[in-house]
């Protein structure tokens, strides 16, 4: 087919990669590094590194609401406001309208989205953990879901591969739970974050507290200079898009990375929507796009295709791609496809004030915190759920403040108020084929079909919450914070946590999984998903350090298996 | 724990300036179905009201007051683009009774002498305060029928409870001056690009807290 006027060969690639987040980059990268001609396509709008990043430098003043949400966006980003963050006036616009992308709910579902250049690692918390021995092997441990098809050792060297390249800073610790990596300088602790951690390590065997691990240069490499990229500048306005490069992100990091090669081209605007498999050949030949502004079709052609297009998206596009082979979409004969969706369930944990270090301060807006790695269903720490839940928190303090008004409180209100410590914690969610998202017979401005949402937390998250509420509040009394409070709330439905995954789930059998070891699609392999639809479970780390090895990984394997001809 | 408590934790947390009400319309934005065709103006004499009870709120000193630093137009442009109409009729039922109780002192709160507007402007904070504790006896009733997060939050979105004028007024000064330039600047330490991060530093004498 000839839609663009243009001829097959032009529209044809080595790889197409779907998507342009932190996955796709990854995968977008090591292709063009081992020669492969690349196309990246994107959904949405392009966002340019520093000059796109329209609000990076402006000030509080400049924004007509200081930042809040006003009334129209609460209707315009109906679920993005259920954050409480997202759609803040000075980063909204890295989110997407929900008017403009509806979705139905069955169950809650807070979807959050960001359709342009870079997706969502323009705005990630940067929050980078690996995942420990143990994440690979509970599915098999406590019979839910389905084991993983890899273990910890495939992926170490991946991380490390990972990680030289993405800069993470932290401290090694040596801890089992959270394994170490290659690290720039770890951020440092706050005089009440390092008393805080001195009391709890010594008074609960087994916990610790660490600085945060995050995407950003403290030390830059010479490669990650040569890239643009500069030392964190300690501004904390990151999800504005960083006009230093100082945070991992597709723009500061990938993409220049795989521009550098020549080999790498981007087009924008391409709602893929269906990977094209021909059944005579019996594996994946292009994809077909709508432009999100002309609403034109068009189809790309290439060898290897990966999906990177976010756990929904990827998934919702395989739901479309049905051919003879693939009746009930790609990858699909097993009926695991869009289910199983994991997050992180979160708003569970405890604060307090700190009396003491009133004379100390601190210098810089660190964008980062102190984490506290798993400790619950760990060595002896025996539990009545599975899984665990780590925390992340910290301390700082305010202003001034007082009851009245006039000069008093203006003064009051200039000065440095007490110290405050808050931890809230990141459970793992177990996968639950019930937990799923379906296509409806509703279209969308595209004509493409809207997606309803119908999973929820279940008893073992729940069992959990009460843990994380009572163990925070626990250390922190430990610990001698005063005026100790709780928060549980249960209102944050999957997908707050913005890290949705498993709905195109790894596995060792074409029975029960969507893609295999390698992340291909069984029966089209071909086909790599190395986003959030391909984890088999969640853990209760961050998971975007993972996503990046599983893609360099698949990435490697694929190029290997074409030189192989075996693709 | 209902959600109530959780963000009345959260408002202690963060100091105790922020009312539930601020703090749910800066999370989630504000309850108005009607938010394109809010029709709210001020007239020119509240215009001036709210510039004058900003500017009692948080006085030129030292530094810039309320007025320098633009609060009145910022507590207009914030009541019609962020808050209920339910809000907004409150607001100004709050700046008749301002006026209604200078005008015992003998004139307008504007020509008032400053002492005079003081005086108003604490008669007004009790009034709050009297509202408040109103209003929590109400919310503790509705809270003890049900327990549970989501059925409190259910009643509260059926019949919202405005927050009482001068709590309003007060706390939109303090952020609406805070966040200005002259506020931020001038008020504060602001420091727009730190460049790195120091964890443990004295507190010297003189230093102000950090701006956002």
């Amino acid at each position: 087919m000839n839609i663009q006027g243009k001829g097959k060969e032009q529209m044809t690639y080595d790889a197409i990669v779907v998507g342009s987040g932190i996955s796709g980059g990854w995968s977008a990268k090591e292709l063009a590094e081992k020669g492969l001609k690349v196309l990246m396509l994107d959904r949405g709008r392009d966002i340019e590194h520093v000059s796109g990043y329209i609000t990076a430098m402006k000030e509080p003043w400049e924004f007509t609401h200081r930042g809040r949400v006003d009334n129209q966006t609460k209707i315009d980003y109906w679920a993005g406001v259920r954050t409480g963050y997202t759609a803040n006036e000075e980063h909204r616009h890295h989110f997407e309208k929900d008017i403009d992308h509806p979705y139905d709910e069955t169950r809650r579902f807070d979807w959050i989205r960001g359709y342009h250049t870079g997706g969502r690692s323009l705005m990630w918390g940067r929050q980078s953990y690996r995942w420990n021995e143990r994440d690979f092997t509970a599915n098999a441990e406590d019979g839910h879901g389905v084991d993983w098809p890899i273990r910890y050792k495939d992926l170490a060297p991946w991380y490390d591969y990972v990680e030289k390249f993405a800069g993470i800073s932290g401290s090694r610790d040596g801890l089992d739970v959270l394994p170490d990596g290659i690290f720039q300088p770890a951020m440092e602790m706050n005089c009440v974050e390092k008393e805080v951690k001195k009391a709890v390590e010594s008074k609960f065997k087994g916990r610790n507290i660490t600085i945060g691990r995050v995407a950003h240069l403290t030390a830059p490499t010479p490669e990650q200079a040569e890239l643009g990229r500069a030392n964190c500048q300690f501004r904390n306005r990151c999800m504005r898009g960083c006009p230093y490069g100082a945070y991992f992100s597709t723009q500061a990091a990938t993409l220049p990375a795989a521009k550098k090669t020549n080999n790498f081209t981007l087009i924008n605007d391409k709602i893929v929507y269906q990977v094209i498999f021909d059944d005579e050949k019996k594996k994946a030949v292009g994809v077909k796009a709508i432009d999100q502004n002309t609403k034109e079709e068009v189809e790309y052609f290439a060898k290897i295709i990966f999906l990177n297009a976010s756990a929904i998206n990827s998934a919702w596009i395989m739901m479309q791609s049905k051919s003879k082979t693939h009746p009930n979409g790609l990858g699909n004969a097993s009926d695991q496809l869009g289910r199983n969706i994991m997050d992180h369930h979160l708003a569970a944990g405890a604060g307090g004030k700190y009396e003491g270090f009133e004379d100390m301060y601190y210098y810089g807006r660190r964008p980062n915190g102190i984490y506290i790695p798993r400790f619950a269903n760990w060595g002896s720490d025996k539990r009545d759920f599975v899984r665990g839940f780590g925390y992340q928190g910290g301390a700082s303090r305010g202003r001034g403040n007082n009851d009245g008004f006039g000069a008093d409180l203006k003064n009051a209100n200039t000065q440095v108020g007490p110290w405050g410590f808050n931890i809230g914690g990141f459970g793992e969610t177990l996968p639950d084929e019930k937990n799923r998202f379906t296509l409806t017979d509703k279209k969308d401005k595209w004509g493409l079909p809207i997606i309803n949402f119908d999973a929820a937390w279940g008893p073992n998250e729940y069992k959990m919450r009460e843990a994380m509420v009572n163990e925070a509040a626990n250390m922190l009394e430990a610990a001698g914070l005063k005026d100790v409070t709780i928060y549980n709330d249960a209102e944050k439905s999957p997908g707050i946590g913005i890290h949705e995954m498993g709905t195109a789930r790894m596995g060792k059998d074409p029975k029960t999984s969507v893609l295999n070891a390698h992340n291909q699609v069984w029966g089209a392999e071909n086909v790599f998903v190395t986003d959030g639809a391909a984890m088999v479970s969640s853990s209760c780390v961050n998971p975007s350090l993972t996503y990046m090895a599983l893609s360099a990984r698949a990435a490697a394997y694929a190029v290997d298996e074409l030189k192989r001809m075996n693709l | 724990m209902n959600r109530r408590d959780a963000l009345q934790r959260v408002a202690v947390l963060m100091g105790g300036a922020i009312s539930i009400p601020t703090l749910i319309a800066t999370m989630e934005g504000c309850k108005s179905k009607t938010a394109a065709e809010s029709g709210f103006v001020l007239s020119k004499d509240y215009q001036s009201l709210i510039a004058e009870i900003a500017e009692v709120i948080i006085p030129k000193t030292d530094t810039p007051g309320a007025k320098e630093a633009g609060v009145g137009p910022f507590i207009e442009t914030m009541l019609r683009d962020c808050y209920s109409e339910i809000q907004q009729n409150h607001f100004l039922k709050g700046l008749e009774t301002v006026e209604e109780e200078s005008k015992k002192l003998g004139s307008g709160f504007v020509a008032l002498k400053p002492e005079q507007k003081i005086e108003v402007i604490k008669t007004m904070q009790t009034k709050s305060n009297d509202e408040a504790a109103k209003n929590e006896e109400k919310a503790k009733q509705v809270d003890a029928e049900t327990g549970i997060v989501k059925e409190s939050a259910k009643k509260k979105e059926e019949a919202e409870v405005p927050v009482p004028f001068f709590k309003l007024a007060k706390e939109l000064t303090l952020f609406g001056y805070f966040t200005s330039e002259p506020g931020a600047t001038k008020a504060l330490d602001f420091i727009p690009i730190p460049g790195r991060y120091e964890g443990c530093i004295k507190l010297e004498p003189g230093q102000k807290a950090y701006a956002l």
